[in-house]
C-alpha cells in the first residue's frame, strides 16, 4: 500500500524543524530514519498530515565521550554507528551488545537510536537499554530545552513524555558506577524478529563483592520497556550466587504481566523471562566481578 | 565438449536479479481491466442471496462474474469437486462455501481501486453452517458431509495387506510403536498468484500466468468455460517458485471467463494474504505405527495408519495419499506389511501438492520409527538402515518389485561417511558430537533416509513431448528445442539446453528453448513436479534430437525438425489388497544433522547437514547443489519454524509476519551437498530426477540429533520453543 497523502517539509536547521513542530502540532511527525513510521504510514496505521523529515540536520547525529566514562549519542546517529563505534564498545558496553539484537543491517543502517527512544515500542529494544542504563534524554522545543529522565521518558505503547511540539536531540549515558556489569539477552522465534522476550542487566557489586544495586528491564512484555523492580531488590547485599539469581530471575518472571499473541502464551514469555533474567544477571555478575 | 556435467551459468539469472525479467502480474495491454476476487472468508456457509446492486453502480465497473456466469462451474486437478465461484442457485454443491478461501465473486473494473470498492459494496447473505476443523472431528457420526459423494468425509482410502503381519510380528524380537504428527506448510514462492487473459489474434483465449503445467491449466480452463481445447490458449511467462504451490488453478480460469465476457485483457493480482489463504498446503498428517525386528536387527512386521487432511477440497489429496501409502515404511525391505491410509475432507484450506508430496510426512513417522528401533536394539541407526535398505528387486509394499537402480545402501554410505561415522569392526558408529561450554546446549548427530518417485504413478498415463529443429548449412548454427515443461525458478530450460547440446554434440549456446506456450510448444510436457522434468524432458528432447540428428544426415532438406515423445514404463493402480506397479523409477537420498538445543528456550539451531543425493548424473551440478540447499531449509522451515495455524477453519497466520519463513540467520550454519552418480538405467543420459529428494529425510535426521542431544522423542512438528520444552518436560 502507499501513505495517505501529507505535507513534507526537510527544514535545514533545528530551529527551522522546531518551528515546524510548533506550527503543526499533533498534525505533524517527525521523520527520523522511517524504519517503523513509513509502515506504519504505508500500512495507513499512521497518517500524519505533516512530515518533518529530520534527515537534513548533521549537528543532530554524532557519538561523543561526556566527562569521566560518560557518553552523548545525537538523536539522528543511525544505529549501525553506534554499532560500529569503539567509543559505544568502551563506555557503553550494554548498548554495543544490544544493537545486533535489533532487526537488521539493512534496517540498522537507516534506524536511528532517538527514533527509536521516540517511537517506544513495546518490543524495541533500545528504550529497555535507556532505563536499565539511567540514560537521560535532552528534549528541546522552540524556547526551551529539558531533561527528561529515561524513568519518566517511557509512559506507555508508542507513547513517551514528548510533547508534539518537543523534538529528542540527544541521549546521555552516564557513567557505570566503579565494579559494574551489564548484559542483553532476547528470544526471538526468528532473527532479527521482534523478541517474544528480552531483557537487559546491570549489577554492581559492593567491595565487599555483594550486590549493592541492580537493574532488570524486560521488553515485549507490556507496553514498554518494564523494570521488575522487586526482583531487583532481592539481590540487593546479597552474595550473588546461582540460588540468588535464579531466585530473582523466578521473582521477576513473576512481576512482569506478559500478553499472548500468535507467537507465544503469556506463560511460555513469563517461563524465558525468567530463562533470559537469570542467564543475564549471572553474565552482568561475572562481569562486575571481573573488575573487581 | 560436454555439455552435460558442467555448471554452466543460467540464462535467465541476470534478467531476474536486476528486475528486469517480466512476471506474469508485470504484464500490461492497452485498454487493459483490472480484476479483484471476493473471498468467502468463512469456513463453512450457504449463501442464501448475492446482491450486487449498490457494487455494480461503482464508476469504472465493467463487469461482476459470479457463479451463474460459469459455463461449467466445477474444477480440479484430479477430482472436479471446487466450483469456480460459489453462490446461491441450483446447484447445490456450488451453493455451499467450504474454506476461508472460496471464491464469491470477481469484480472487473477500469481500475483496481473502483474494483476494490465494489467488492466492498457486494452483499452476500450466509447461513453459517457447523464447521469441520480436522479429520477427527470429519469422521464422527453426525459429522456434518462436506461433499455429498462422500458421506462419511472421508475421499479416499487405501489399505494394503502385503504378507500376514500376525505372523510377521510373532517372530519379532523387539517391536516399537510411536504416533506421530506433522503440519501443514505454505509454499511461501516468491511472486503471489497473477495473471493476464485475453482474446489473442486467433480469436482464442489466452491466459499468461504463473503455473506448473500449461497444458492442464488449458484443459481446465476449457473444461470450465465449455470450449474446446484449442479455443484455449495458456502462456507461462517467468514463474516466481512453485514447490507444487501452482499445481492447482489460481487466478487462470476466472481471469480467461473475464476476458471472453468482456473482450478486453483482464489482469489479476493476488495480494500475500490471498495467496496464502486461496491456494492448498501440504498436508497435515497423523500416523500411528507399529514396526518389530529381529534381535540382529532384521525388519519382519509394520503396521501403519495415517490420516491426512485433505481440506476443502480434493485437489492432489488421492495421489498424495497414494505415496505416502507406498512409503509408509520407508526404504526398507519388509516382508509383512499392513497399511491403512485415508485422506478426509474438512473446512481447513485445501491440502495438496508441495514438494515431497506425501513422502516428507510419511518418513518422518518411518523413520522415526527406525531411529527408535535402533536405540531399542542398541544397534547403530546406520547399521540397522543398511541391513534393511531395498535393493534392486526387492518387494515395494505394493508387492512389485523395485525398478532397476536402487541406490539406497549406497547413498547411506556416502552420507553416514561424510559426517563422521565410522564403520569397526561391530559394525557402523555413530560420531559424538563436540558438546558447547554452556549446559544448557545440547548437540546431537541424527540420521534418516528416503526414496522417493520420480513421475507420476499408479497408472497415470505419463508421458512427454518434445520437437527439435536442427538449422544450418553443413554444420549446425541452431538448435530450436520446442517443450512445453515450465521453468518454475528451478532452472529447468537450462537443463533441456544442455540435454539437447549433449544428444547434438554441440555448444549449448546454439540450443535456444521454446517453452510453455500451448500455442507454439508441440504436445503436453505433464507437470514440473514429482520431480520428474528433468527425467521426462530429458528424455523427450533426447529422442528428439536424435531423430533429428539422423534426419539431418540423411536427408537434404533444412531445416529439419522431428517430434518425439517419451512414454516410460506403464504404472498401475493399487488393488483392494494394494498391490500393484505404483512408478516406473526412484531416487534415493540420505540426510545427517548436527543440531543444538538450547534446553531452557526451546530453541534449535542446525549447525550443519550433509545430503547425499543420487541423482543419476548431474546435468548441472551448481543447480543441483542450489535445489540441495534450498530443499534443506525449505524442510527445516517445515521442521522447526513455520507453523500454519488454523482454528475452526480459519487461518490465524495469513501474512509473511504471523508465518515466519527461515531467514539467511535461521538457516544451517553448513550444509554439504554430496552428488551421487548411480545411473538411472532409464534416465536421460542417466540422470535421475532429485528435486524433491534433499527434503525427506531432514525432519526425521533432525529430531534423530535431537534424541542424540538429549535423550527425547520429538513425534510432532513443528519444532516450536514451546513444544519442545514440553516434550522435555514430559520425557525428563
Amino acid at each position: 500500500m502507499k501513505p495517505a497523502p501529507f505535507e513534507y517539509y526537510v527544514p535545514r536547521s533545528l530551529d527551522e524543524a522546531l518551528a515546524l513542530l510548533a506550527e503543526h502540532g499533533y498534525d505533524a511527525k517527525p521523520l527520523a530514519g522511517g524504519q517503523s513510521l513509513v509502515p506504519a504510514m504505508n500500512f495507513r496505521l499512521a497518517q500524519p498530515a505533516v512530515l518533518v523529515d529530520l534527515n537534513n540536520l548533521a549537528d543532530l547525529a554524532g557519538i561523543m565521550a561526556d566527562g569521566e566514562g560518560g557518553l552523548r549519542i545525537g538523536a539522528m546517529t543511525r544505529q549501525r554507528a553506534v554499532e560500529r563505534s569503539p567509543l559505544v564498545a568502551q563506555r557503553a558496553p550494554l548498548l554495543a551488545e544490544t544493537l545486533p539484537y535489533i532487526a537488521h543491517p539493512q534496517i540498522r543502517n537507516r534506524g536511528t537510536v532517538g527514533g527509536s527512544l521516540a517511537h517506544n515500542d513495546p518490543a524495541a529494544e533500545l528504550p529497555a537499554v535507556a532505563l536499565a542504563l539511567d540514560a537521560r534524554m535532552r528534549v528541546r522545543k522552540q524556547d526551551g530545552e529539558r531533561v527528561v529522565a529515561a524513568s519518566d521518558f517511557f509512559l506507555g505503547i508508542f507513547t513517551t513524555a514528548l510533547e508534539p511540539d518537543e523534538l529528542l536531540t540527544e541521549i546521555v549515558f552516564p557513567p557505570l558506577p566503579p565494579r559494574s556489569g551489564v548484559a542483553f539477552e532476547e528470544m526471538a522465534r526468528r532473527h532479527g524478529d521482534y523478541a517474544l522476550v528480552g531483557c537487559a542487566a546491570r549489577v554492581t557489586l559492593a567491595e565487599n563483592g555483594k550486590v549493592s544495586d541492580s537493574r532488570l528491564v524486560f521488553f515485549s512484555v507490556g507496553d514498554g520497556p518494564v523494570q521488575a523492580v522487586a526482583a531487583a531488590k532481592t539481590l540487593r547485599g546479597q552474595r550473588p550466587g546461582p540460588a540468588a539469581m535464579r531466585a530473582s530471575a523466578e521473582a521477576a518472571s513473576q512481576e512482569i504481566d506478559p500478553p499472548s499473541d500468535i507467537h507465544a502464551s503469556a506463560d511460555f514469555r513469563r517461563h524465558l523471562a525468567q530463562v533470559l533474567a537469570r542467564r543475564a544477571l549471572t553474565r552482568a555478575v561475572d562481569r562486575a566481578s571481573a573488575l573487581r | 565438449m560436454r555439455a552435460i556435467g558442467s555448471s554452466l551459468p543460467r540464462g535467465d539469472a541476470v534478467g531476474k536479479v536486476v528486475g528486469a525479467t517480466p512476471y506474469s502480474g508485470d504484464l500490461s495491454m492497452p485498454g487493459m481491466l483490472h480484476a479483484v476476487t471476493l473471498f468467502a472468508r468463512r469456513p463453512h456457509a450457504r449463501i442464501l442471496a448475492l446482491d450486487l446492486g449498490e457494487a455494480g453502480r461503482v464508476p469504472g465497473v465493467v463487469c461482476i462474474l459470479t457463479a451463474a456466469d460459469v459455463p461449467h462451474n466445477r474444477f480440479g486437478l484430479n477430482v472436479p469437486d471446487q466450483p469456480v465461484l460459489c453462490g446461491p442457485g441450483d446447484d447445490e454443491h456450488a451453493s455451499r462455501v467450504r474454506f476461508v478461501g472460496d471464491k464469491v465473486a470477481v469484480v472487473v473494473a477500469e481500475t483496481v481501486e473502483a474494483a476494490e470498492r465494489a467488492r466492498a459494496l457486494i452483499r452476500v447473505e450466509y447461513e453459517a453452517l457447523p464447521v469441520v476443523p480436522n479429520p477427527v472431528a470429519a469422521r464422527q457420526t453426525g459429522a456434518p458431509v462436506l461433499h455429498a459423494a462422500h458421506p462419511d468425509n472421508v475421499l479416499l482410502h487405501y489399505r494394503v495387506r502385503k504378507g500376514d503381519t500376525l505372523a510377521g510380528f510373532a517372530q519379532a524380537d523387539v517391536v516399537v510403536e510411536g504416533e506421530y504428527s506433522v503440519g501443514g506448510q505454505e509454499h511461501a514462492f516468491l511472486q503471489p498468484e497473477a495473471g493476464l487473459a485475453w482474446l489473442d489474434e486467433e480469436g482464442r483465449v489466452a491466459v499468461a500466468c504463473a503455473g506448473q503445467w500449461a497444458h492442464e491449466e488449458q484443459e481446465q480452463i476449457a473444461h470450465a468455460l465449455r470450449l474446446p481445447d484449442e479455443r484455449v490458449r495458456v502462456i507461462h511467462p517467468a514463474i516466481g517458485g512453485a514447490f507444487g504451490g501452482r499445481e492447482d488453478i489460481s487466478v487462470q480460469i476466472v481471469l480467461a471467463l473475464a476476458a471472453q465476457k468482456t473482450g478486453r485483457p483482464v489482469k489479476m493480482v493476488w495480494t500475500r494474504e490471498e495467496s496464502i489463504i486461496g491456494h492448498h498446503k501440504r498436508h497435515p498428517m497423523t500416523y500411528r505405527c507399529r514396526t518389530g525386528a529381529t534381535r540382529d536387527g532384521r525388519l519382519v512386521a509394520a503396521e501403519v495408519e495415517l490420516v491426512s487432511d485433505c481440506g476443502a477440497y480434493a485437489s492432489t489429496s488421492t495421489k498424495v495419499l497414494g505415496n505416502a501409502t507406498i512409503m509408509a515404511v520407508g526404504p526398507y525391505d519388509i516382508p509383512h506389511v499392513s497399511i491403512d491410509a485415508y485422506t478426509v475432507y474438512t473446512n481447513n484450506v485445501p491440502s495438496g501438492a508441495f514438494r515431497g508430496f506425501g513422502a516428507p510426512q510419511s518418513h518422518f513417522a518411518a523413520e522415526s520409527q527406525m531411529n527408535k528401533l535402533a536405540a531399542a536394539l542398541g544397534m547403530d541407526p546406520v547399521e540397522l538402515r543398511l541391513k534393511n535398505a531395498l535393493r534392486d528387486g526387492s518387494l515395494q509394499v505394493t508387492q512389485a518389485p523395485m525398478p532397476a537402480g536402487v541406490s539406497m545402501d549406497h547413498v547411506i554410505e556416502q552420507c553416514a561417511e561424510s559426517i563422521g561415522w565410522r564403520r569397526t569392526a561391530q559394525g557402523w558408529q555413530r560420531p559424538a558430537a563436540a558438546q558447547p561450554d554452556s549446559p544448557w546446549l545440547r548437540r546431537g548427530i541424527g540420521f534418516a533416509a528416503a526414496f522417493k518417485n520420480i513421475g507420476f504413478s499408479f497408472g497415470y498415463r505419463e508421458h512427454c513431448w518434445a520437437t527439435v529443429e536442427i538449422h544450418g548449412g553443413g554444420d549446425i548454427d541452431r538448435v530450436v528445442v520446442r517443450c512445453a515443461g515450465s521453468d518454475v525458478g528451478q532452472g529447468a530450460h537450462l537443463a533441456f539446453q544442455q540435454i539437447a547440446a549433449e544428444a547434438l554434440g554441440i555448444e549449448a549456446e546454439k540450443v535456444e528453448i521454446v517453452s510453455a506456450d500451448t500455442a507454439t510448444t508441440p504436445g503436453s510436457s505433464g507437470s514440473a513436479s514429482a520431480s520428474r522434468m528433468t527425467f521426462m524432458a530429458g528424455n523427450a528432447i533426447r529422442g528428439a534430437a536424435e531423430k533429428a540428428l539422423a534426419m539431418w544426415r540423411d536427408e537434404e532438406d533444412r531445416p529439419v525438425i522431428a517430434t518425439y515423445e517419451f512414454n516410460p514404463p506403464a504404472t498401475t493402480p493399487m488393488d483392494d489388497m494394494g498391490r500393484s506397479t505404483p512408478n516406473f523409477t526412484y531416487g534415493y537420498v540420505a540426510e545427517a544433522v548436527e543440531a543444538e538445543i538450547d534446553t531452557e528456550t526451546g530453541e534449535v539451531r542446525v549447525r550443519r547437514v550433509v545430503c547425499a543425493d543420487d541423482v543419476g548424473r548431474a546435468v548441472n551440478p551448481q543447480q543441483v547443489t542450489g535445489q540441495i540447499e534450498g530443499a534443506v531449509v525449505q524442510a527445516q522451515g517445515w521442521a522447526t519454524i513455520e507453523n500454519f495455524v488454523q482454528r475452526d477453519g480459519l487461518v490465524l497466520t495469513p501474512h509473511l509476519s504471523t508465518y515466519l519463513i527461515p531467514t539467511v540467520r535461521d538457516i544451517p550454519d553448513r550444509v554439504d551437498s554430496i552428488i551421487v552418480e548411480v545411473p538411472d538405467p532409464l534416465g536421460p543420459f542417466g540422470a535421475r530426477g532429485m528435486a524433491e529428494m534433499p527434503f525427506i529425510p531432514f525432519a526425521p535426521a533432525l529430531t534423530a540429533a535431537l534424541h542424540d542431544a538429549t535423550g527425547v522423542w520429538f513425534d510432532h512438528l513443528p519444532l516450536t520453543p514451546v513444544r519442545v520444552l514440553e516434550t522435555l518436560d514430559e520425557q525428563a
